[in-house]
């Protein structure tokens, strides 16, 4: 549990919205937001279930890298930090898949060059998760402290939090965190074959929901100790900071929502803000049964009659799993930046075992503090704050 | 600039198991890369006391290695206990993911087994280790392929500092994978990089913090060096002895202990001759564990459970020139 509160420095975002955090809070801002659509990837083989695909012209292994550098340059351009600054930073990914699309991309490669040939064995040669960190710090030198976290969906969330509590006990001077998450077939059929894939939409929090659609993205998001920049004084900072892993059930957090209550509750007592504090929460929301109801429930519990306005980004950017926490805090700053908190796309109707709706307006974003939520698979569950200065 | 992270206060260890590709715990039994991989089920039944037939074999063997380092400790001293999982691995449940994958093309998009989806996930092995270990809180899975257990080991100290948990359960597991070849290439193993050595596999756990029991010894330091250096400055004989004895004469001074150096399976040069006439012992476990990602694990353990009381470095180092050391101290 990070107690003190960290400087949020910079950050960058690639999502289906945009090539960057700005662009990409611009559009969903704006109600610019396509639905999930058939995959055209070229690694992709079912082409019957809809995701969040990035545009791009080119194989996908180079667009996995074109969006890592995008990210990390916004973030890098946004936090002013210099060539050394950069190069004394640590470095903590959260990511799932990795660079295993390098196997899928290999593979379907060799299949479509031999056309009418038997296909052979699937290899899997990509070095695994951490392969997408010594990439990144072998380009861009950076030298400090490298770690890999690959915990499902709360991949980045937890780096996200590891980070400020070794920034908090002066571990280190800097860190940069990045999530990461291709769109691959492991991940797509993976959640078909577990039928938790909705193959029209997802639905946050609402009653007609029926599962999780993916979509892929990267973000970095550079967090310092409070005050220790000699530049201007951050506009964000993040609190609170609190992980946890239950384990009752490898799928589900709890439909009694009495988990997530206390995750929230945890951070909430270590930023020291109180629930009337909290402007809005940016939910995780997945459209899934059992997390939507097991969250919804806990922010039911926590805030009862006074529930801030909830947000789920992932009915218009999808569930970037792994990448999700990095991704979804850089283009909530963003937002904030833009002064607007976005609606909450792909909700209809109130669940009556919820009893409220995600917002459905932009609302103006003032100065205050933000929750923010992650749970995954493995019953792991990440929260914090996202504070917003004057 | 200060491109080094260097644990500062030292971990005394509890307990520590070693599981080898021979699967008997805390024995260095015959194997042969050939025969890779032999069966869990009977171990998995003697250490758990029941089947997990729904789990793979990296899962299998994550949840016996922790088990074993677990139970040699009184219930007692683990009794409300906010205990921490840091699990390290280099390539993960490959076992489980290639099947899968293997399915998926098959059948373009067919009938892939969603229990193995679910068992391929990243920190499915965390979470059944939680499980049967009822452990909740602080639970992590550091996955990268060189060194993530001894990142794991600076993070779990980073925690144990905090305050925010009392005891850290840190352990490397890699399975082995047919092929071979792919096996190696997974782990960037070129003829100029590694020994020359069989494929190995393991599951080796530390229990580290403060009981009123009893302990087996310390890790006392653990240093990342991420300045880059070239194969031949990290694998320099004088300059391994330089920076062990650096960390020796700082840690233990003039303290009458055996001093051996543990070799990671990067260091291909090491001429035990050399570092007998400066001292030191050279202690390679390797042949008993073969190469794999998280041997480091294996090592330490071997090292902590041997017995008299002595010192040692673990020294590896990653392909991509960052070093790694780790010292501890058997009591």
């Amino acid at each position: 549990m990070s107690k003190g509160t960290i400087d949020i420095r910079g950050w960058g975002a690639v999502t289906t919205l945009g090539w960057s955090a700005w662009e990409s809070a611009k559009n969903l801002l704006s109600g610019n937001v396509r639905p999930a659509d058939f995959c055209t990837s070229s690694h992709l083989t079912n082409r019957d279930l809809k995701a969040f695909e990035v545009s791009y012209t080119g194989n996908p292994l180079k667009k996995s890298w074109a969006m890592l550098d995008s990210a990390l340059t916004e973030a890098f351009s946004r936090a002013g930090l210099t060539a050394s600054e950069i190069a004394e930073s640590c470095l903590l990914v959260g990511t799932t898949g990795g660079l295993f699309i390098r196997n899928e991309y290999e593979f379907t490669e060799i299949v479509r060059q031999n056309p009418g040939k038997e296909s052979p064995p699937i290899a899997c040669r990509n070095r695994g998760p951490g392969e997408v960190a010594d990439a990144i710090a072998q380009k861009y030198g950076i030298g400090g402290l490298i770690m890999t976290f690959s915990m499902a969906c709360v991949s980045s969330s937890h780096a996200l939090v590891v980070a400020a509590q070794l920034l908090h006990q002066k571990k280190i001077r800097r860190a940069i965190v990045v999530g990461f998450e291709p769109l691959l077939n492991l991940t797509l059929q993976g959640f078909a074959s577990l039928l938790l894939y909705d193959q029209e939409q997802c639905r946050p929090f609402c009653a007609n929901r029926s599962g999780m659609q993916l979509g892929e993205a990267a973000a970095a998001v550079i967090l310092e100790e409070n005050g220790s920049s000699k530049k201007s004084k951050a506009a964000y900072r993040f609190a609170g900071g609190y992980l946890f892993n239950d384990n009752n059930s490898l799928t589900s957090a709890g439909v009694d929502g009495e988990m997530a209550k206390n995750v929230i509750g945890q951070t909430l007592t270590a930023a020291q803000i109180s629930p009337a504090e909290i402007m809005a929460i940016k939910a995780h929301g997945t459209g899934t049964r059992d997390n939507d109801l097991s969250e919804g429930r806990g922010l039911v519990k926590v805030f009862g009659d006074n529930l801030p306005p909830v947000v789920s980004l992932k009915g218009a950017i999808g569930h970037t799993l792994g990448a999700a926490g990095a991704v979804e805090t850089a283009l909530w700053i963003s937002c904030l930046e833009e002064g607007m908190l976005p609606r909450s796309f792909g909700f209809t109707q109130i669940d009556p075992e919820l009893g409220f709706a995600p917002s459905q307006v932009n609302i103006p974003a003032l100065a205050g503090a933000y929750l923010c939520t992650f749970f995954g698979f493995g019953g792991t569950c990440t929260s914090y704050i996202i504070i917003k200065n004057l | 600039m200060n491109n080094k992270n260097k644990l500062i206060s030292s971990m005394p260890v509890i307990a520590a198991s070693y599981l080898g590709p021979a699967l008997t715990p805390n024995l260095d039994g015959a194997w042969d890369e050939a025969q890779l991989p032999l069966n869990p089920d009977d171990l998995v039944q003697k250490i758990m006391g029941q089947p997990m037939r729904r789990a793979g074999r990296f899962i299998k063997m994550v949840c016996c290695g922790a088990l074993v380092c677990l139970k040699s400790v009184p219930a007692a001293d683990l009794k409300e206990k906010k205990i921490g999982i840091f699990l390290a691995t280099g390539l993960g449940n490959v076992d489980e993911i290639l099947p899968f994958i293997t399915q998926v093309f098959k059948h373009e998009g067919g009938f892939p087994s969603p229990n193995q989806f679910a068992n391929s996930v990243s920190n499915a092995a965390a979470f059944f280790l939680a499980r049967i270990s009822e452990i909740k809180g602080v639970v992590l899975t550091i996955s990268q392929e060189e060194l993530s257990f001894e990142s794991a080991l600076w993070l779990a100290q980073s925690y144990l500092e905090s305050g925010e948990i009392d005891l850290a359960l840190v352990g490397g597991c890699d399975v082995f994978t047919p092929t071979v070849a792919d096996y190696r290439e997974r782990m960037d193993l070129r003829p100029d990089n590694h020994r020359s050595m069989s494929m190995g596999e393991g599951s080796s756990w530390l229990l580290l913090g403060n009981t009123n029991g009893k302990k087996i010894g310390n890790i006392l330091s653990v240093e990342l060096d991420h300045n880059s250096k070239t194969r031949q400055q990290l694998s320099s004989n004088e300059n391994i002895l330089s920076e062990c004895e650096k960390i020796a004469d700082h840690l233990i001074g003039k303290h009458d202990k055996q001093k051996i150096i543990l070799p990671g399976f990067r260091l291909i040069d090491m001429d035990h001759s050399f570092f007998k006439d400066k001292g030191w012992k050279v202690e390679d476990y390797l042949p008993h564990c073969g190469i794999h990602p998280t041997a480091t694990a294996y090592g330490l353990a071997r090292a902590l459970l041997s017995g008299p009381s002595a010192f040692f470095v673990h020294c590896n180092y990653h392909a991509a020139g960052r070093r790694a050391l780790v010292a501890a101290e058997s009591t």
